[in-house]
């Protein structure tokens, strides 16, 4: 009875009158996502810097759109401070040789203190009435088609960016850096130059993400890191499924921002169910987990001796 | 096959897309036997429960059966506000109800049509970006504040101890209404003759080290509403109460937790307060553009009788002890 009851009171047209702000707001962390895939995918460098920069582009913003800074110039700035965030976690890492989760934790912890100082405070509003903002969550159905726009530009440049020379250089060193080293590529140079790359990408999401909500917190990056590899995971292992070997790099980097909005959806869909929302942390890691561990097993089982006999053996019938 | 996939992808993104042309408009409901109310709350934390609690206790005394809640709780998470408050608006839903700062930001920027009320926001008018503050927003949103009379607070302090000299006043500069309380009782205990310092931590794991020196420092405390502070209650009373300095708490949970005495307000009244002002929303059509934030209905004189006694301290007659 109470089965029944729950279920007809999950109205669907509910969930589907939420999807454009979950796909907007997806399309902003994919945003960020595509950052954290420089580092975590490319060039092999977990960096926790982005939980900080975040929020540095989310208080960059709002404090110069405050002062009567046009917002897409705010933004453009916003982004020079996520570069220099990664210029300083690429700076403690190669030439003081700090190791690099502990580098970006340096950088993340230090930005606490610089955000609280950019911000005056840990939280400042910018009113969507009074300010004009290029995205807000007041007017969800344009601010999807200007972060499409962005979102497709930002794929766009990095596809090109990472088929020049210095870019698969960039490649090259996540790879292999001491074959990169071999070749003659200053392996030191292309970990600054991709940190930089990433954080700038991240303090761009970080300012979009503070006009969709109309503030910047001092806490709005907390758990960003997660956010972001959980988009780069889905989106990699749904690429995967949908491409196998046919999947190039430009499908790669779209896939990573699906994997922003896909992650988004299935927030708006726990929430939908009405699940008690002190589990949505645990889903969350469920689903991500789910994501990491398909592969794997499919992987496991097409190599096992097991599925290899059964296909021999009707092979041979 | 593959193609197909990729065409059926591109059609479902086309369709949300356009799906947000006609979703989010608000249209106007006909008055309507029931109401349905979004609370969205920042964070699971004693005192946000409760005003939830009151507002929800208001409502269903007032309306019974006519109301129905969808309770969101974003766990912390600010994005998760968005996302809360953007379902409210796609379902509709007569009246949003959010509870602290962050949660009220979203509200504030998902919509302009439907009635938005807060709580356990201190100050609206930093909360909101609103320059020239006058007790109303003028716009959709109205809501109660949980500033207790911060004036008062300042005199407890005076009467209770009239002989100290030099006053910490110890907050969290990472919590956004912290600093605004800092500045205003600051502004009070110099009037009255004290010395003032103050004394902020970034984050919870630098509470100890920074508590240690103001406690070297001062002979009495003055802790504002933070929620920081309040999570962190019990290194505070380690610090202080062999230090044997007193602490004077901003709200009754900081006061259970390592304060001797406070001017406390009730966070379920205070939610109590939000629901009535939510019924007169949407039963009696009033306008929240014109509503004053309220404050709590009334203030107790309480004290910590655990810590006042470890201190030594006799409390004057018309201090109730906190229970637990």
């Amino acid at each position: 009875m109470d089965v029944l009851a729950y279920f007809a009171s999950l109205d669907p047209m509910h969930f589907m009158g939420a999807l454009p702000g979950n796909v907007a707001q997806g399309l902003i962390w994919g945003i960020m996502a595509l950052g954290v895939f420089i580092t975590f995918r490319l060039l092999d460098f977990p960096d926790l810097t982005v939980d900080g920069s975040l929020a540095t582009g989310g208080a960059v913003t709002v404090i110069l759109i405050l002062v009567g800074v046009p917002s897409p110039l705010a933004i453009a700035i916003a982004v020079v401070a996520g570069v220099l965030a990664g210029l300083v976690t690429g700076l403690l890492h190669t030439a003081l040789g700090i190791p690099g989760i502990l580098a970006g934790i340096l950088t993340q912890i230090s930005l606490w203190s610089v955000n609280l100082i950019i911000l005056d405070g840990a939280n400042k509003a910018v009113n969507v009435d009074k300010y004009s903002l290029i995205v807000s969550l007041r007017n969800v159905s344009s601010s999807i088609i200007t972060v499409l726009i962005i979102a497709g530009i930002i794929i766009c440049l990095l596809y090109w960016y990472f088929g020049t020379e210095q870019g698969s250089a960039i490649r090259a060193t996540g790879c292999n850096p001491n074959m990169s080293k071999a070749q003659g590529i200053n392996i030191d140079n292309m970990k600054v130059l991709a940190l930089c790359i990433s954080n700038g990408l991240v303090a761009l999401s970080g300012g979009l993400m503070a006009q969709y909500q109309g503030f910047a917190d001092i806490k709005m990056g907390q758990g960003a890191i997660v956010i972001g590899l959980a988009a780069v995971i889905i989106g990699d292992v749904l690429g995967e499924a949908i491409f196998r070997k046919r999947m190039n790099f430009s499908i790669r980097l779209t896939f990573v921002v699906i994997g922003g909005i896909i992650y988004y959806l299935v927030i708006g869909l726990v929430m939908w169910l009405k699940m008690p929302t002190n589990m949505l942390k645990l889903l969350t890691a469920a689903i991500v987990a789910i994501f990491l561990a398909v592969p794997y097993l499919r992987e496991k089982r097409i190599n096992s001796f097991a599925f290899k006999s059964k296909k021999e053996g009707r092979k041979n019938a | 096959m593959k193609k197909k996939v990729l065409a059926i992808l591109i059609c479902a993104i086309m369709a949300l897309t356009l799906s947000s042309c006609g979703g989010t408009e608000t249209e106007d409901k006909p008055a309507a036997d029931t109401y349905s109310v979004g609370i969205c709350q920042l964070v699971q934390h004693v005192a946000l429960d409760s005003a939830t609690q009151g507002f929800k206790d208001a409502l269903n005394d007032t309306l019974g059966d006519q109301v129905t809640f969808d309770e969101q709780n974003a766990s912390g998470d600010i994005p998760t506000c968005s996302i809360i408050c953007n379902q409210f608006v796609s379902s509709n839903v007569d009246l949003i109800m959010a509870n602290a700062t962050p949660a009220l930001q979203a509200a504030q920027t998902s919509t302009a049509d439907i009635p938005v009320l807060g709580t356990s926001v201190t100050d609206y008018g930093t909360a909101l970006g609103i320059d020239d503050w006058s007790g109303t927003t003028g716009t959709n949103i109205s809501g109660t504040s949980d500033l207790a009379p911060l004036d008062e607070q300042a005199a407890m302090l005076q009467e209770l101890f009239p002989d100290a000299t030099n006053v910490g006043i110890l907050y969290c500069s990472a919590e956004p209404n912290s600093k605004y309380q800092y500045e205003v009782v600051k502004g009070h205990l110099e009037g009255m003759g004290y010395s003032v310092k103050e004394y902020t931590f970034s984050d919870s794991n630098d509470v100890q080290a920074v508590t240690t020196m103001a406690a070297s420092e001062c002979d009495v405390m003055y802790l504002p509403t933070d929620n920081t502070l309040a999570s962190n209650s019990e290194i505070i009373k380690n610090v202080c109460v062999p230090a044997e300095v007193p602490i004077i708490a901003g709200e009754e949970g900081l006061c259970a937790g390592c304060g001797v005495a406070t001017l406390s307000i009730s966070y379920y009244d205070l939610g109590y307060t939000t629901g009535e002002m939510a019924y007169e929303i949407l039963v009696n059509g009033a306008d929240p553009a014109t509503m004053e934030i309220e404050y709590a209905p009334q203030f107790t004189k309480k004290y910590n009788a655990e810590i006042s006694d470890m201190l030594g301290i006799t409390m004057p007659d018309d201090y109730i002890a906190i229970e637990d």
